[in-house]
């Protein structure tokens, strides 16, 4: 072989190379003119799943309750109030709910969607076969928590399957019997883990059942393609329920993990809603836009104590107080975030009631500080915070680590990679861990779902913090149907938190904000506080 | 030769076998909960299923077969956090998509790299050679994030009017020129510079000497005696440097939003998406092992010396 051969062939290897390949995904490059109803956004990352069953984050979940109709929506917040979707109306006696569906909400393949489809769906997610993250939602229900624990190795699980409290008592009538009466339940099935599932569909394709040219699905829109990590379309139903309200007839959301390619993606006008994010630096830059918009979340960012290392609730109270809340949501997260004043976010249904008596400040206590860590018995002067590695958390870290110096305290700062961090808290937390940082995004709109994290046995309780009176409360707010008594129950453990007299395992330090760029001829893209959006509502102009 | 090729090729088995124990340790290393995704704990029934699914209770030497017998029945299982895919789905997806990308700039990186060493070399010490070696050397020490933001920030936004080129995306040719370029910008400087020093040389070598003496048209010269011996080193350092274009593409694919393998590879990590990250691995190791393979069959035939050493 001559080197004029070997050259050949290189050449040729690259332009094999070159051509080799399946072109993939569409681009965005448009003419920036929208007269058609067609609405062009991105979205953060790729959705893990669009299995209603396997889904646990909010990008799935804002696909999959877009191309599926749940059994009911929430309403305007702060209430968030359970409004009639795919249940027409549902009546709640004691610890049993009874939904009477509608019989005009159909598979798109035509076929009626009935209460088998639920108790289908719901089974199946929960069952020891699927593994399904979000199993935990349906703990409330009578029997679920135990078909999720049995192992079909040592027991019969379809005995258990059997006991579950979902039922269908009817072709449209679902039954669910709950453990205790838990009155969020009805707010808590908005969510996309109660969605119906096609059973055919599954059986056929198994874990392929959600690719566009198989997936069978009941909500506003269709997936009519997904080209994974690069584009997701949607194209209205035409058949669905409710089709003559829904204005859009087609949704391109094009997947941009990095915050800047999406701004310059928005900025080149190849799309009209950025909800990638933005860098931090361009914030100010963006705020002082029309495009810039907020909306309030149903989260809070803390920092907690390992009890254990700082056992004195005086101490806590002092490094609690003497931080700047507002300093940190001006001049660090800079995007709509409200300090904290208690751990229940002040946007949920009863929050200002909730919260009427915790002492969070939203400027430094730099005095009352001192005296409170004046009366602290043997304070831990040497502290070690740790936290994910984060830019943010970085600087908040900081920052804290500064206020806490002004208390005399000696702060050293710890980041960690992610799930070496998650790892590391337990519970219970690493021995080394003195205060560490987490946050929490509820699932549905109940003071309940976050108040939960501190008690005992929780799962989520790094703080090696155990309050008896805190948890009678909590367990006595599931058996409370009546708003205003449960919202005073919630009080009652919100103040054993934050309250004047409160123990505070936690400093929560403030309240989350949702935050996008849109075009101004887009009308009725809201994030609710939950994180979700109904692409139903939205219009071009 | 042949002979050799064998030789060689019946190693890769061992090494590959090397790089599954080596990944599959440090991933165990590192720690961290492939099923808890955020600060949500998982319920201690779910994990548990969970770790049954996948055979992550059993001991690490019954793992380690499952992913031996996997790579070798070319079935590399399910991914645990993508719950509906499976690695091969990810591998057959978007391999194809960074192979591309890889292959682009590998074709920017040539055209333009090789000539620019060319043309810098015939004119040395001229404001032309002076001219391009200060682009070169500057292009150089620029990171390719940088190179892409700026071609995006130009090309996709500012003179959007102008150009056909989107900022993100993969889809036709216009969504391949900027990350090609940001892509290939490095190791086109590379050949330029590899390409000019080793033609500087040849060019003081005896035979040159010797055919400008003989009366030989300069093109000539250049053309067939001066080219073809400077571009052996160009030429052997172009296949690694394709399998590094191949597998080190995830910053500009990051960038650029391309749905290439390099970000599933580094987000697998960060997810402790074991049998993601093992079955890349698996992939990339291959790329470099068989292109280090394609450079050692080169060495044989340019340099004869090499291969009667190694058969």
């Amino acid at each position: 072989m001559s080197k004029r051969f070997l050259w050949a062939a290189l050449v040729g290897a690259l332009a094999v190379t070159a051509i080799a390949g399946s072109s993939t995904a569409m681009t965005g490059k448009t003419d920036g003119s929208n007269a058609a109803q067609v609405l062009k956004m991105s979205i953060g990352s790729e959705p893990p799943s669009l299995d209603p069953g396997l889904a646990t984050d909010t990008t799935s979940s804002n696909i999959i309750l877009n191309i599926m109709d749940p059994l009911v929506k929430l309403g305007k917040p702060p209430a968030l109030n359970a409004v009639p979707a795919a249940a027409a109306s549902w009546k709640i006696r004691g610890a049993v709910v009874t939904l009477n569906l509608r019989k005009s909400v159909r598979w798109t393949n035509g076929q009626p969607v009935t209460a088998k489809d639920y108790v289908y769906g719901w089974l199946r997610t929960i069952s020891p076969e699927l593994g399904a993250d979000y199993a935990y939602q349906f703990e409330g229900i009578k029997g679920a928590k135990e078909y999720t624990a049995c192992d079909p190795k040592k027991a019969d699980c379809n005995a258990l399957r059997a006991r579950v409290g979902v039922k269908a008592v009817g072709k449209y009538t679902l039954r669910v019997t709950l453990v205790s009466p838990q009155p969020w339940f009805i707010q808590q099935i908005s969510h996309h883990s109660f969605l119906p599932q096609h059973k055919a569909t599954i059986d056929r394709y198994g874990s392929k059942w959600t690719e566009p040219q198989n997936i069978v699905t009941n909500g506003p829109f269709k997936l009519a393609s997904w080209k994974h990590d690069a584009s997701i379309t949607l194209v209205k139903n035409t058949k669905w329920r409710n089709a003559k309200s829904v204005k859009l007839i087609r949704v391109e959301h094009q997947i941009i993990v990095d915050a800047t390619t999406a701004e310059n993606a928005f900025s080149a006008k190849n799309i009209d809603v950025q909800t990638t994010g933005v860098a931090s630096v361009n914030i100010p830059k963006w705020k002082k836009t029309r495009y810039w918009k907020t909306f309030k979340a149903l989260g809070t960012y803390y920092y907690g104590f390992n009890t254990k290392n700082i056992p004195d609730a005086n101490q806590r109270r002092a490094m609690a107080i003497s931080i700047d809340r507002s300093q940190i949501v001006k001049y660090i997260t800079k995007s709509g975030q409200i300090p904290a004043k208690g751990f229940t976010p002040i946007g949920i249904a009863g929050g200002p009631s909730i919260l009427s008596q915790s002492t969070m400040p939203a400027t430094a206590q730099l005095s009352k500080a001192k005296a409170a860590l004046a009366k602290a018995r043997n304070p831990k002067r040497s502290i070690r915070l740790y936290h994910n590695n984060a830019p943010n958390h970085v600087k908040i870290a900081t920052a804290v680590q500064n206020f806490w110096k002004q208390l005399g305290l000696d702060v050293t700062i710890r980041p960690m990679e992610w799930k070496q961090y998650l790892q590391f808290l337990g519970p219970p937390p690493n021995a080394d861990v003195d205060v560490y940082r987490l946050g929490w995004i509820y699932d549905f709109p109940d003071a309940y779902n976050g108040l939960v994290l501190w008690k005992c046995d929780s799962g989520n309780n790094n703080t090696n913090w155990c309050n008896r009176k805190f948890d009678s409360l909590i367990d006595k707010a599931t058996r409370t149907p009546n708003t205003a008594k449960r919202i005073a129950l919630y009080k009652q453990a919100e103040n054993i938190l934050t309250g004047p007299q409160g123990q505070l395992p936690i400093m929560p330090i403030y309240y989350y904000a949702f935050n996008m760029l849109q075009r101004e001829n887009v009308k009725g893209f809201v994030e609710n506080p939950t994180g979700q959006w109904d692409l139903a509502k939205v219009s071009i102009r | 030769m042949l002979k050799f090729i064998i030789r060689r090729v019946a190693w890769t088995i061992p090494v590959i076998l090397l790089v599954i124990f080596m990944t599959f340790l440090m991933m165990r290393q590192i720690k961290g909960n492939p099923f808890q995704v955020t600060e949500r704990a998982v319920n201690e029934a779910t994990q548990r299923t969970l770790d049954r699914k996948f055979h992550l209770d059993q001991p690490w030497y019954i793992q380690y077969a499952y992913y031996v017998k996997g790579v070798f029945t070319a079935n590399l299982g399910p991914s645990l956090v993508q719950r509906d895919r499976d690695v091969n789905d990810v591998i057959k997806d978007h391999f194809p998509v960074s192979l591309k990308l890889g292959g682009l700039a590998m074709l920017w990186a040539v055209l333009v790299g090789i000539p620019l060493g060319i043309i810098a070399a015939l004119k040395q010490n001229t404001k032309l050679d002076y001219a391009v070696m200060a682009v070169v050397n500057a292009g150089y020490a620029l990171p390719n994030f940088l190179i892409a933001t700026v071609l995006i920030y130009l090309f996709a936004v500012k003179w959007r009017e102008h150009t056909p080129f989107p900022t993100n995306g993969w889809g036709g040719w216009e969504t391949w020129v900027l990350p090609a370029a940001a892509l290939g910008h490095a190791p086109m400087t590379f050949f330029a510079r590899i390409v000019r020093g080793s033609m500087l040389e040849t060019l003081q070598q005896d035979y040159i000497r010797t055919a400008k003496a003989k009366g030989l048209r300069w093109r000539r010269v250049v053309g067939l005696h001066v080219l073809r011996n400077s571009l052996i080193p160009a030429v052997t350092a172009a296949a690694p440097l394709l399998g590094f274009l191949i597998t080190g593409s995830f910053i500009v694919e990051f960038v650029f939003g391309i749905p290439g393998i390099g970000r599933y590879f580094v987000n697998s990590v960060t997810a402790r998406d074991y049998s993601v990250t093992m079955g890349i691995t698996i992939l990339l190791s291959m790329i470099i092992i068989f292109a280090n393979l394609l450079v050692d069959i080169l060495y044989g035939y340019l340099d004869p010396r090499t291969r009667d050493v190694r058969t």
